[in-house]
């Protein structure tokens, strides 16, 4: 750049300064009026005029926003529910804000857990910011927060897998002091017994009663010349394979064996199946020892290479298989939510309806319960309000109000035995078979890890990378360091 | 003093120290320098807060905690261990599949962008009816957000309902649907593909921009001597847009080591964990096992690895600005 045209300390060019220059003296070297001066001056000030009214445009600007903001922020503010007719009813005035985080739930397909809050926030004045989205998700938002004690959220989703790991490290706010005396006499009591910590602290209420159920497509069952659900392992193949070369499935079953989280349910289910265990009661890893642990993952992988499990479960979480399975493609569901039963019935959902029954894990086996609790941090800053919020959606009547509309099943043990839920749920009574063997999962502080190092070997033993025995080794010299670490 | 190259040649007497009168006043302009400087600082200052604070403190604060070890599940362990996390991650067998994964879908990714990029740049440099509508599209899926690219990508490569399969299967290509996804090479090709749908616009844009630098004289004159399409393609066109494409496949090669959605919502890091590549392993490490010191490990051992393309990027750049 040619140093003709380079800039003054004012920022003007050269050029214009010599331009201002000879506004000042004519050619005949004659200065200027003082008019003529006044404005040349008035030119070579002008940047900082221009900068000077920036600032004030800043300012003004800036002055503008906080009283914006501080308007916004109004303590005047009302709840605005949404009732049951879709019209818009603004009650109480706030009286505090609560932040709620909790998985959608794969049952939920309308919005009836966002009704029973707005009835909540319509109720208690207390609002209510609400974050839901898909498990995995809300995972690894929850967990990094209790981790670092962060209070951005009130109410936390506590997964069953969790309680080990959160009652050690004291995350969690004991309800014990909230809760009147004799508060959970009716619930269920395993499920309460699931979130209490060993020095008796109720760290969790559940509010998803997660169990797990063997459906099965009867109708499709019969066309495949079988009048009985599987009694056994055997009997499963042998009815998945004749319904699959009868032309009546495209498989047994549609398994969620994604690479994923749900792959460690899997593992425990398919490991409960066969009489086997993943850790002792000293949460000593002795999977990789016990030929039953050996023999639910072969069987598994023999699933995928015989065609009885679709090949395409290596990619379905579970949504996904349940979609399979109400499409009418697979004969069973060995591990689907209570609310497949309703979903079945639903033509918007299903093909299969009027199709479904219900039976027991073959040989006896226990079925998986996943409860999901909700839990207050240890750093909530709005405890008591948390509390009220939990209370109200551990009710009854908030458990009557939810397994009414999307079927959930209760931890009130009255609720089973309510004339109008049975009426509408009787398929309740086939649950209640399976509910006298139900298992949870290993209860380690070191469960995430399980889960990160048990479904990477398995997934690569369900895709022929390895063999089964070469997983479990695989999983026990992966966890070494917490072998035997309670 | 006015510098002699501001004196103005046979101006009338006086004139110069007119001009020094007004310009050249040491005080008052130091004055004003000052203060100039400082409202410049002052405006620049929230950046400055901002970068510190959201560059330069998790950067040191990752740095100390990489020499710790750092469970946030199990706090009793907490102790410093020097370079330990790094001599462990050298052994990792899943960490060093990551680096692998991710060096495979980094690479690859560029050696289909560059070629892909520059057919494409061609041929929006030329006219032709539509041409400002084209260009516009093409800058559509760099303008997606990654997350739904992803998402959109999962549901095309659906073994059951996928758009995939259909079409594959419309053109006699299979006979039956096939679960692509669950195949660890596929997996792979098919995040890559993903990828490279999503990043070739943005090098489309700079191999442009490139091209139209170039002054059509060149092509006139090769035109003159007789030069095919491919000639002036290699010894025109190539050379003037090879320090571009440099530029673009190191940024590429930056930005392929920190691509987290797209395997992270298509696959997961599986099947068998092929396609789990080393954004996704760092973060399922800090996140999920909560081992803040080993993800921090491994976060600086990827940034290291990253060193050599990023200096050679900077210093290439820095070139190209003094140079004009």
């Amino acid at each position: 750049m040619s140093v003709l045209h380079g800039y003054d300390h004012h920022g003007y060019s050269t050029d214009q300064v010599l331009a201002n220059t000879r506004r000042i003296y004519h050619n005949d070297g004659q200065a200027q009026n003082a008019h003529q001066k006044e404005e040349t001056n008035l030119s070579v000030q002008a940047p900082t005029r221009v900068r000077s009214a920036a600032v004030w445009r800043i300012g003004l600007v800036a002055i503008a926003l906080i009283l914006v903001s501080a308007a916004c922020g109004s303590s005047g503010e009302t709840t605005s529910t949404t009732t049951g007719d879709g019209g818009t009813d603004t009650t109480q005035a706030v009286s505090e804000e609560i932040t709620v985080i909790f998985p959608a739930h794969e049952a939920d397909m309308g919005t009836a857990f966002e009704a029973r809050i707005n009835q909540f926030q319509q109720e208690t004045g207390i609002k209510v910011n609400l974050i839901q989205s898909d498990w995995d998700s809300v995972a690894d938002k929850v967990v990094p927060e209790m981790a670092t004690e962060g209070s951005a959220y009130d109410v936390v989703e506590f997964d069953n897998g969790w309680v080990a790991e959160w009652c050690g490290a004291g995350w969690a706010t004991p309800l014990n002091d909230y809760m009147a005396d004799g508060y959970t006499d009716g619930m269920i009591p395993g499920l309460v017994d699931l979130f209490t910590c060993p020095d008796g602290s109720i760290t969790g209420l559940v509010w998803n009663n997660d169990t797990r159920f063997f459906f099965y497509n009867e109708a499709k069952l019969t066309e495949a010349g079988f009048d009985n659900p599987p009694q056994d392992w055997a009997e499963f193949v042998e009815q998945s394979q004749a319904a699959v070369d009868a032309g009546v499935v495209e498989a047994g079953l549609a398994p969620f064996w994604n690479q994923e989280w749900s792959l460690g349910n899997e593992f425990h289910f398919w490991t409960y199946a066969f009489g086997g265990e993943i850790v002792d009661d000293q949460s000593c890893i002795v999977a990789q020892d016990d030929p039953n642990t050996l023999e639910g993952l072969q069987y598994m992988i023999d699933a995928l290479a015989s065609g009885v499990a679709d090949p395409a479960g290596l990619t379905f979480d579970q949504a996904a298989a349940q979609d399979v399975f109400l499409s009418g493609r697979t004969l069973f569901m060995p591990q689907g939510i209570p609310g497949v039963a309703a979903f079945a019935e639903d033509d918007t959902l299903s093909s299969i309806q009027g199709e479904v029954a219900i039976g027991t894990v073959p040989s006896g086996a226990p079925s998986l319960t996943l409860p999901e609790g909700f839990a207050i941090p240890a750093s909530s800053n709005h405890k008591d309000a948390a509390w009220e919020f939990i209370e109200y959606m551990t009710s009854e009547d908030s458990n009557r109000f939810l397994a009414e509309q999307i079927g959930m099943l209760p931890i009130w043990v009255d609720l089973y035995t309510d004339a109008d839920l049975v009426a509408l749920y009787p398929e309740w009574n086939a649950f209640s078979e399976q509910l006298g063997s139900v298992r949870g999962l290993s209860t380690l502080t070191w469960y995430g890890d399980l889960v990160d190092i048990s479904t990477a070997e398995i997934h690569e033993a369900l895709g022929g990378g390895q063999s089964a025995q070469e997983a479990l080794d695989a999983i026990a010299a992966g966890l070494e360091e917490f072998n035997c670490v309670p | 003093m006015l510098p002699r190259c501001l004196s103005l040649p046979g101006s009338p007497p006086g004139l110069n120290e007119e001009v020094n009168s007004s310009l050249s006043k040491p005080s008052k302009h130091r004055s004003a320098e000052a203060k100039e400087r400082r409202f410049g600082a002052a405006l620049a200052s929230p950046a400055l807060v901002a970068i510190f604070a959201v560059v330069l403190i998790p950067l040191a604060n990752a740095l100390i905690l990489s020499f710790q070890q750092r469970d946030l599940a199990r706090p009793e362990t907490d102790a410093f261990v020097g370079l330990g996390n790094f001599i462990r991650l050298a052994t990792d067998a899943r960490f060093l599949n990551s680096l692998r994964a991710t060096t495979f879908f980094s690479v690859t990714s560029i050696l289909i962008e560059i070629p892909l990029a520059i057919a494409i740049a061609i041929v929006l440099t030329k006219a032709f009816k539509g041409r400002g509508l084209a260009r516009a599209l093409i800058i559509l899926p760099w303008a997606l957000p990654a997350v739904v690219a992803a998402s959109m990508w999962k549901w095309i490569y659906n073994a059951d309902f996928g758009v995939l399969n259909a079409l594959l299967q419309q053109f006699g290509l299979i006979d039956e649907y096939r679960v692509w996804l669950a195949d660890p090479g596929w997996a792979m090709g098919l995040i890559i593909f993903s990828n490279v749908w999503k990043e070739t616009p943005l090098t489309v844009l700079l191999v442009m921009g490139s091209l139209m630098a170039i002054p059509n004289v060149l092509y006139e004159a090769a035109h003159i001597d007789g030069a095919t399409a491919w000639q002036r393609f290699r010894h025109v066109t190539f050379p003037l847009i090879l320090p571009i494409l440099i530029v673009a496949g190191l940024l590429q090669l930056i930005w392929g080591f920190q691509t987290f959605e797209i395997p992270q919502i298509i696959t997961g890091g599986g099947p068998q964990s092929a396609t789990e590549l080393a954004s996704l392993r760092i973060y399922t490490q800090t996140f999920r096992s909560l081992r803040f010191g080993l993800g921090s490990a491994m976060a600086y051992s990827v940034a290291v690895l990253l060193l050599v393309p990023a200096v050679v990027y900077i210093r290439k750049a820095h070139k190209s600005i003094v140079e004009m």
